[in-house]
């Protein structure tokens, strides 16, 4: 049962390498040939990633968010935010493994803190004490840790179900849920509680789409082109997610480096700065926190 | 005399150049401007204020506290090169009615809630202002940034950014598609404005 997810993670490794070394095969080639519009965006694929968009909007219209919807009228506040908690308690190791491969010490401290006081004086997880101690909780994944590495995102995806992510981000998802110690505890012997990881998942979308109902049903009213909006805003925000959100604004001045020169490629140079990593969560991350 | 008087004019400039915020004019000192702008932004914004309301007094603020023609330049990247004088004069109109339009509404969902200033860092044409708006009960913070130009000792806003997410860098290239998808044509992207903002500029 120790050895099983071990191979199953470096399975899922090998899977996400080869789809990162192909992100970065098309990334040179790309570099080599003069700068579209549409590499400008590095969204090949962009077509299909359309189409799926939209499946995805008839998705969350008609089934995520009125599941949302009826979540959140059904359980009070406190209720949710206690799930919310519970939640994030169970990622707390896996968020603690990224921090210390991201050798950050300091926010690996503040994990495993964070999940010992709330799993004692938190009722495993559903009272979030260390949050209000001061120590609020924070993301990690290793779609996030590779970024800090220095992986390339690779072209923007739109995943059915899941929405908008890159070939990075993806397959560290994937291993990750694999590499999931709650998910290996259930699912190790007998197989019969193999849903268990599946229904984490749906509460856990569910609980984030609830958050964000009238934030994005507005950003959707007032886009001229909502795709490109949240193709921009998964990017920026798994960016800034791998920054640390040390600065928020980009450290490199977007206004005084303006092109009105029309320098070639300055488009590509303010929308996707260097080391800029696309990100990818289901849509409604973009606007977490 | 006339030594005297060239010395204390000397000793003023060199005054105010090293401490260009002295109290005499709030606008020379961009962390003011932004709580100013905080502050008169929950009032005007409440969530009762009528919607025509809003938007007329959110354009208000933006054409006071924010350098929209800078900002229009930037949202439209190498395209201002292409488009002709009426286009960017259209589109300077068109875009400022649109971000009224698209953002009294956005910020109105944050009312109510509290908004300080937290600090400042000096930035290649002026200054990053850092901000939060506290959230009730446990929930994290929400992270805003103000970029501002300097320009003859007074700021404005050219870019914001919320929990690391630039609303200028979003703005530019949801454009820059439009444009592509309309042939690289900036007239697409000034029908499609005109479409937004015509019909519910007058809500």
């Amino acid at each position: 049962m120790d050895v099983r997810p071990l191979r199953l993670v470096f399975l899922d490794l090998c899977v996400l390498s080869t789809l990162i070394l192909s992100g970065c095969a098309s990334r040179s080639d790309t570099a080599q040939q003069a700068a579209t519009y549409e590499e400008d965006f590095n969204d090949p694929l962009e077509d299909t990633n359309r189409k799926i968009f939209e499946f995805n909007q008839v998705v969350d219209r008609n089934v995520l968010v009125p599941v949302a919807k009826a979540y959140r009228t059904a359980l009070p506040d406190p209720v949710r935010d206690s799930l919310r908690d519970f939640l994030n308690n169970l990622r707390e190791p896996l968020v603690f493994v990224n921090d210390t491969l991201q050798g950050e010490l300091g926010r690996a401290a503040k994990t495993v803190g964070r999940f010992v006081v709330n799993s004692t004086i938190g009722i495993g997880g559903v009272v979030d004490v260390a949050g209000r101690w001061g120590i609020p909780f924070h993301e990690e994944d290793l779609g996030l840790t590779l970024g800090v590495w220095g992986v390339p995102e690779g072209p923007y995806i739109v995943v059915p179900i899941l929405g908008p992510s890159t070939p990075r981000d993806l397959g560290a998802q994937v291993a990750e849920g694999f590499g999931d110690p709650w998910n290996n505890l259930v699912t190790g012997n007998p197989w019969t509680l193999y849903w268990i990881p599946f229904v984490r998942g749906g509460v856990a979308g569910i609980d984030q789409r609830s958050r964000y109902i009238e934030t994005l049903a507005d950003i959707e009213r007032t886009s001229l082109d909502y795709y490109a909006t949240i193709r921009s805003l998964y990017r920026q925000r798994r960016e800034a997610l791998i920054r640390h959100q040390e600065e928020n604004l980009p450290p490199n001045p977007s206004f005084s480096q303006r092109d009105d020169r029309g320098s070639p490629g300055a488009l590509e140079n303010s929308a996707r700065r260097p080391g800029m990593i696309s990100q990818a969560a289901n849509v409604s991350e973009v606007s977490k926190q | 005399m006339m030594r005297r008087s060239l010395l204390t004019a000397a000793f003023v400039m060199l005054a105010g150049a090293l401490a260009p915020a002295i109290p005499a004019a709030a606008a020379a000192d961009p962390t003011a401007v932004i709580s100013n702008l905080g502050s008169r932004a929950l009032e005007v914004l409440g969530k009762n204020a009528p919607q025509s309301q809003r938007v007329a007094r959110f354009r208000e603020l933006l054409r006071e506290d924010f350098d929209v023609p800078e900002i229009s330049r930037f949202v439209l990247g190498r395209y201002w090169n292409v488009a002709t004088e009426e286009q960017r004069a259209e589109f300077l109109k068109l875009f400022e009615e649109y971000i009224a339009l698209a953002y009294s509404t956005r910020l109105a969902e944050y009312t109510g809630e509290t908004f300080k200033v937290t600090g400042s860092r000096p930035d290649a044409d002026g200054a990053v202002v850092s901000s939060q708006i506290l959230r009730p009960a446990g929930a994290a913070p929400v992270k805003v940034d103000w970029r501002l130009i300097g320009r003859n000792g007074a700021y404005k806003i050219s870019d914001v950014s919320v929990d690391g997410i630039s609303m200028a860098v979003t703005q530019r290239s949801e454009f820059a598609s439009v444009i592509q998808h309309n042939g690289g044509q900036v007239q697409g992207l000034i029908t499609m404005l005109r479409e937004k903002t015509g019909g519910s500029a007058s809500r």
